[in-house]
């Protein structure tokens, strides 16, 4: 559920103006160009691990990993490698230079250390050309220069991925084995984001990724294991007119289930109909979540040093599946400065599900809560 | 020309004015005069009272604002400046307080000059130069430049100078101005023999009674206009 | 205001003209300096703005051979190397109707790491497909950006549609977004890598890499290149472009301080005048009770003012001239040596305190010397002419002397730094003052001399004027100095520049050995209009010349590839060796020519050994013999074009020279090639023998415009002096005159008198400038040309230019008397002798 992805690319230009600016020039533009782009409109069957692979004729799509590690010490670490793709336009025309194309690819990587009270960021930009940066299904991989998410064993019943991604101070080099299968989100796998048709995305997740490898900060290298979650999503849409952000929820529960939720903000802070999410009980069987299943309440604010007001403590509440939690980020500052700026964080999640104690981990993301950097 | 009715000088309301700024001032107001051929005239006044001026008018270096200056018969004031200019070196000869020989020339060459505008020929220019620096008592400077001589002997080339081309008028402005009292006397004496000798007409512009005592008449000229003063004649 | 300042003050309101001389004099003086080295900077710094912001932070370049690199290194650093402060960089030439470009392919993702492009256009601004500019730009073939100057003055709007043309083929573009840079990027067109790539026909080729580098990294970095590439500082790159044009740069500074020297002696002249003329009023003063100090004070406080006042003046008017001279420098720079865009006259505060201090200090220490000795000088009233002079004539052969020892060291300077161009330099300017410093005395001997020779041929007066001249050295000496030295100059330059094009023009006639020429300017004539072309009727043989710039990291060596025709061995002119033994060599092995600029200044020769960068790695050349060049870029080392073949990967040609049949009709041979361009739609250069002459000699003396212009205000400097003193001298000598007049000079005569004195003096100065300007010739040629392009011209003193620079002499000063002849001739005799 990254929206964000789409302003993003905008602000990836060369000279960026306010970002709220942006989004509604976008809007826009976007519907020039929308008519040759397929929409995500009706729910299509997914099949892996082709689908694992990219979706060039759509607009924009993403491959977004997020994850809670320990060290052997019991030190914390949170951290995020999301790549996305975006096609510019529908089509390229054939050119003898190996540079002429459609597809752009951005990495974000992000390592969060509460221990140390620090969040070190890292962001790239690639043209999906020359091998540069691209992903393909088969073997599965998705990169951008030296950063990756590959398969190891492509023959394999289940996702078995090595992450890697080196800057001067982050170095991530994880083994990502799921525990889950996919889960589709919305309507098998169909998103829609606003009553309109097409304005949709599709969307799958695997919830539960059982990670272990070495993470780096530094000159400090740490062996870590914990759980990741994947988030695929493709479409040609943006957000509506009256969108103004979302929080995203990822929550893995100390029982074995999790919980996805996304609440759309709407210009009146109140919270659009289409919000939803995904319950995965332990057992892999994903049920649909509709935004009046779940009550959202904040419980806390930060105030960000560069200004702007983010939520920074919630109580979730989903009665029908007996979830009743609260979400504390593992620390405040996890806030992005890349060319759009949002918060994504590593929370602690302390509660229970069916009165029975779930204590987890899981990750947030809260987008529209102040202006991107110029 | 040479007829001797024909005064050497002859002054018709002549006028002269110089403006001083805002002020306007009168030097010569409708002088009339006659000097007959073979006199020598003291001309004299205070300072400023326009005796140069008339000199000038009269030797055709500078132009009256109305009024005519005959001289030998011939209208000065008639003529245009290339005429006048002829007709000045051919006729008119200057001394001047200030010597104003060239600094640049030998004694002999000062005195050539003169000659050699009037188109005498390099020989009899000799002659005459040589007499000439003779009789004013030089005939041994001839190379000399000027400012190694005394003030007198300065005057006595400017003398030779002026009558080199024998001209019959002499116009000599405060000659003895910058000399002593016996260099005075004889650039005076000198003078007024070599003019006589030839039978030359002079005019001296002075404010030294010793100088007006060796003209035949002495005018004054004060405010504009000229009074004959009773002298010997 | 104090009496002692009005009656000064009071004397210069009386004399209008001495004023405005004096002031025009500084003031043109310092309007050259400022002038010329606006010109200079701008250009220079038009070069590095734009290098900046096109180098942005990239501290090394990776590149390679002539054909450039593989783009898959590119890739391999980025993906196996984890290196991403790096961005892939095509380049090329590019023409938009008459004017060329530098366009630049360039990947805006990399970019990101190393540079900051700012746009004018808005990145949401959509274009008639609903894209945005960046879309755009990405995805539609032939978008570009350039500066929004540029777009100005070629009228193009965002959106417009254009032909472009690179290697030699018309490309449709489209302007898609503007660059707001104020200008520094006035001389590129941005394009995506893909575009460029397309439009040059050089898949998978990069020009280089750029590359952001710390200090640490840069060892491992370039351990870890292939063998074909190499990894140069980005500074030194800047620097061995800027190298190229450094002579040229020189060359006209020279030229400036030239017109400064001419200029400071206008001043001092000036200065010294108003100072001289007052000698009677200063000895007032000082007889009134005015102590030396006052004197002193008031004469340099005056001189202050006047310098100030006038420098301001000249600073202005040297910016107006700055811009004028700019199109000619960048110009020239253009043509002989590297793209630069100046759209705007840089205006340093260095230029301008440098100009403004030049008049305020050089007005302050002409000055200084009068006012020393008028201050020192004992009260009286008036002091005599005579004496004054005296001092001068025992100052004269002081000076000469002076001078004589001054010329000594020029010499000294000359046999001592060998090489050093900056020594040169300083050797032309001890010449120059030197020889300066003698003139006076030189005039002295020739007025006495000439006086007894005017006195036989004028009479007295004649010969008065010529004494005049000797004995008044203290109002004309200096404006005769600076008379002499401004024609001197104009000798000097002419001859050198005359001198240079005969041995430019001799060289071409014997270079260009084929009938016809045709290329591509950029290079990459296509191989298929190659083939045709040699085989056109009528064509007997032809050669092919590929020029390539293989960088260092110093320096960077060009190499010219040459494919001789039979006959094309007699056009090249072996300088130190035998012709029939160096070319068998040259063709066998690995062996090179070096053109004689090269040889001069890397000091190799005969028998010594080159390394240069292959596509094979570094491979050593045998140093064959030099061979005489007059190119500016062809300034490097000539080698078989089978030689070139075996070490580089690249096929392309820059031009073809065809020699014809007996018989065979050159415009009907330079149609035929013309119709293959069209038929391979190549806008290729075709001209004969003939035009490719006399297009060279046009670029020769369009590169001598600066100069022309340069001595010529020299020149103008000289006459606003000896105007000045002419004017000086007349006034001074008004007395005399009046005195002549009183005597029976007619107005006519006077006025002839003055002509001749004035063209005496015009004359002393032409006969005085006359072995200066030889002099200086020979230095500008066998030193400074020698010193600065590493080419040895052949002197050749033309009478014409000799007799043109005595005419110059006379005339101005003829033209200088003629006010104070024309106004002494009028004034009544009285009034004359009134004065003072």
């Amino acid at each position: 559920m990254r929206w964000l992805a789409l302003a993003l690319f905008l602000l990836a230009a060369p000279s960026a103006n306010a970002a709220e600016e942006e989004r509604s020039e976008l809007a826009a533009l976007l519907d020039a160009d929308n008519e040759a782009f397929p929409r995500a409109t009706e729910p299509r069957p997914f099949v892996f691990p082709d689908d694992h692979g990219p979706h060039p004729e759509y607009r924009n799509e993403w491959w977004y990993v997020t994850g809670n590690l320990e060290a052997a010490s019991g030190r914390r670490f949170g951290f995020e490698l999301t790549i996305f793709r975006f096609a510019l336009a529908p089509g390229i025309e054939a050119s003898p230079s190996a540079w002429r194309s459609n597809q752009v690819y951005i990495a974000h990587l992000a390592v969060t250390d509460p221990g140390d009270e620090r969040f070190v960021v890292a962001e790239k930009y690639s043209r999906g050309a020359l091998g540069l940066a691209g992903a393909q299904a088969s073997p599965f991989a998705v990169w951008i220069d030296d950063w990756s998410i590959r398969a190891r064993d492509p023959a394999g019943e289940r996702e078995r991925w090595q992450l890697l991604a080196e800057t001067a101070e982050i170095g991530l080099d994880l083994e990502l084995d799921a525990q889950k299968a996919p889960v589709l989100n919305g309507d098998d796998g169909l998103s829609q984001k606003s009553p309109e048709p097409g304005n949709a995305s599709y969307y799958y997740s695997i919830t539960r990724l059982a990670t272990a490898g070495e993470l780096r900060l530094g000159d400090e290298t740490f062996r870590v294991t914990g759980t990741s979650w994947l988030d695929r999503e493709w479409s040609s849409s943006a957000l509506g007119q009256e969108q103004t952000g979302w929080d995203w929820f990822a929550l893995q529960l100390g029982d074995g289930s999790e919980l996805m939720f996304y609440n759309l903000r709407l210009r009146d802070g109140t919270s659009d109909a289409n919000s939803a999410g995904t319950y995965v009980r332990p057992d892999g069987e994903a049920i649909h979540v509709r935004r009046d299943d779940v009550t959202l309440t904040v419980l806390d604010t930060w105030d960000s040093p560069e200004g702007g007001t983010y939520p920074a403590r919630w109580r979730i509440a989903v009665p029908a599946a007996g979830i009743d939690v609260e979400v504390t980020p593992v620390m405040p500052d996890q806030e992005l400065f890349t060319t759009v700026r949002y918060w994504e964080g590593a929370v602690d999640v302390s509660g229970t599900v069916s009165g029975r104690a779930a204590d987890g981990v899981g990750y947030v993301e809260l987008t529209g809560y102040a202006e991107s950097p110029e | 020309m040479s007829d001797s009715e024909t005064p050497a000088i002859r002054l018709e309301r002549l006028s002269k004015t110089y403006r001083e700024g805002e002020r306007q001032h009168r030097v010569l107001a409708d002088v009339d005069l006659e000097i007959p051929r073979g006199a020598t005239i003291a001309i004299r006044g205070r300072s400023g009272s326009g005796k140069s001026t008339l000199l000038n008018l009269v030797g055709g270096i500078d132009i009256p604002d109305s009024g005519t200056v005959v001289v030998n018969g011939t209208n000065v004031t008639a003529l245009d400046e290339r005429r006048r200019t002829l007709f000045r070196r051919e006729h008119l000869g200057f001394v001047y307080q200030a010597f104003n020989l060239i600094p640049t020339l030998t004694v002999a060459d000062n005195v050539r000059l003169v000659l050699e505008l009037n188109g005498v020929p390099e020989s009899a220019a000799s002659e005459r130069i040589d007499s000439l620096l003779e009789a004013v008592g030089l005939g041994d400077r001839h190379a000399s430049l000027p400012d190694v001589l005394s003030g007198g002997e300065q005057q006595r080339v400017a003398i030779a100078r002026a009558l080199a081309h024998r001209p019959s008028v002499v116009l000599a402005d405060e000659p003895t101005g910058n000399l002593d009292d016996d260099a005075a006397e004889s650039v005076l004496a000198l003078l007024d023999r070599l003019v006589r000798q030839h039978g030359g007409t002079m005019l001296i512009a002075t404010h030294s009674q010793r100088v007006a005592e060796f003209c035949d008449t002495t005018l004054f000229l004060s405010g504009g206009h000229i009074e004959r003063a009773p002298g010997k004649t | 205001m104090p009496v002692i300042l009005k009656a000064s003050l009071g004397f210069l309101w009386r004399h209008p003209w001495q004023l405005f001389l004096a002031t025009l004099g500084v003031c043109i003086g310092v309007a050259v300096i400022v002038a010329v080295d606006l010109a200079n900077a701008s250009s220079r710094i038009a070069f590095l703005q734009s290098l900046e912001s096109i180098t942005g932070d990239a501290t090394h370049q990776v590149v390679g051979g002539p054909a450039g690199i593989d783009e898959s290194l590119y890739v391999d650093l980025r993906r196996n190397r984890g290196i991403d402060s790096i961005a892939p960089v095509v380049e090329s030439d590019a023409l938009i109707g008459e004017r060329s470009f530098t366009l630049l392919g360039a990947d805006l993702f990399a970019e990101q790491a190393l540079r900051d492009y700012e746009f004018a256009t808005a990145e949401a601004d959509v274009d008639a497909n609903g894209r945005s500019v960046f879309t755009a730009f990405l995805v539609t073939p032939g978008s570009v950006v350039m500066s929004e100057q540029t777009a100005a003055d070629l009228g193009l709007d965002v959106g417009s549609g254009f032909e472009l043309t690179v290697s030699g083929r018309r490309q449709a573009a489209t302007l898609v977004g503007t660059f707001a840079d104020g200008g520094t990027l006035a001389g590129y067109i941005l394009a995506d890598i893909a575009t460029a790539q397309e439009w040059l026909d050089q898949p998978g080729r990069l020009t280089r890499i750029d590359v952001r580098l710390d200090e640490d990294e840069v060892a491992a970095f370039r351990a870890a290149l292939p063998d074909d590439v190499r990894l140069l500082d980005a500074e030194g790159r800047t620097r061995s472009t800027l190298e190229m044009s450094d002579a040229f740069m020189v060359n006209l500074n020279a030229m400036s301080l030239l017109a400064l020297l001419v200029g400071l002696f206008l001043i001092y002249n000036s200065a010294s005048f108003s100072v001289l003329q007052r000698r009677p009023l200063l000895g007032i003063l000082r007889a009134l009770g005015v102590t030396r100090g006052q004197a002193f004070v008031l004469i340099i406080g005056e001189a202050a003012v006047l310098g100030l006042v006038a420098g301001a003046l000249g600073v202005l008017l040297g910016i107006w001239l700055g811009e004028r001279l700019l199109f000619f420098v960048t110009q020239s720079i253009n043509d002989l040596y590297f793209r630069v865009a100046v759209t705007s006259v840089t205006i340093s505060q260095f230029t301008l305190v440098k100009g403004l201090a030049a008049g305020f200090i050089a007005s302050i220490v002409a000055a200084a010397v009068p006012a020393i000795e008028a201050a020192a000088s004992p009260p009286r009233l008036a002091m005599a002419r005579s004496a004054l002079e005296k001092e001068t004539g025992v100052a004269v052969p002081r000076i000469a002397v002076a001078g004589i020892a001054v010329l000594a060291l020029a010499f000294l300077t000359l046999v001592l730094s060998e090489t050093s161009l900056i020594a040169g330099l300083v050797a032309v300017f001890l010449l120059i003052l030197g020889f300066a410093m003698t003139i006076p005395w030189i005039v002295l001997r020739l007025t006495r001399v000439l006086a007894p020779l005017a006195r036989f041929a004028g009479g007295v007066p004649a010969r008065l004027a010529v004494v005049d001249i000797g004995t008044s050295l203290s109002r004309t000496g200096v404006a005769i100095v600076a008379l002499a030295v401004a024609v001197s100059a104009t000798i000097g330059v002419s001859v050198m520049v005359d001198s240079f094009r005969g041995s430019v023009q001799a060289w071409l006639e014997r270079t260009l050995s084929a009938d016809i020429y045709f290329g591509l300017p950029g290079g990459g004539l296509d191989a298929g209009l190659v083939d045709a072309a040699t085989a056109l009727p009528g064509v007997s043989a032809y050669s092919t010349t590929r020029r390539a710039l293989l960088p260092a990291a110093d320096s960077s060596t060009r190499v010219i590839a040459i494919r001789m025709a039979p006959d094309g061995y007699a056009g090249i002119d072996i300088l130190d060796a035998d012709p029939d033994s160096v070319w068998p060599a040259w063709e066998a092995g690995n062996a090179v020519l070096v053109s004689e600029p090269y040889a001069y200044r890397n000091r190799v020769g005969p028998g010594d050994t080159l390394t240069l960068p292959t596509d094979r790695g570094p491979v050593d050349f045998d140093v064959l013999a030099s061979f005489q060049s007059y190119d500016v870029n062809g300034s490097g080392v000539m080698m078989s074009r089978r030689t070139y073949d075996r070490l580089w990967d690249d096929s392309r040609v820059d031009s073809i020279g065809l020699y014809l049949a007996d018989g065979a009709s050159v415009a009907g041979v330079v149609a035929d090639v013309e119709a293959l361009g069209g038929r391979y739609e190549q806008d290729v250069f075709v001209s004969s023998n003939a035009d490719i002459r006399d297009l060279s000699l046009s670029i020769f003396d369009r590169t001598f415009i600066v100069t022309n212009i340069l001595y010529w205000l020299a020149v103008g400097v000289a006459i606003v002096g000896i105007l000045g003193s002419m004017l000086a001298l007349q006034l001074e000598r008004g007395r005399e005159l009046g005195l002549l007049r009183a005597l029976g000079m007619t107005p006519g005569q006077l006025g002839g008198h003055i002509a001749f004195q004035t063209g005496t003096i015009g004359a002393i100065s032409g006969i005085a400038a006359i072995p200066l300007g030889i002099a200086m010739a020979w230095v500008l040629i066998d030193v400074i040309n020698r010193r600065a392009f590493g080419w040895q011209i052949a002197m050749d003193v033309t009478p014409g230019f000799v007799i043109a620079g005595l005419g110059l002499a006379i005339g101005s000063a003829l033209v200088a008397g003629a006010y104070p002849a024309w106004r002494a001739a009028r004034t009544q005799p009285a009034l004359a002798m009134r004065e003072e």
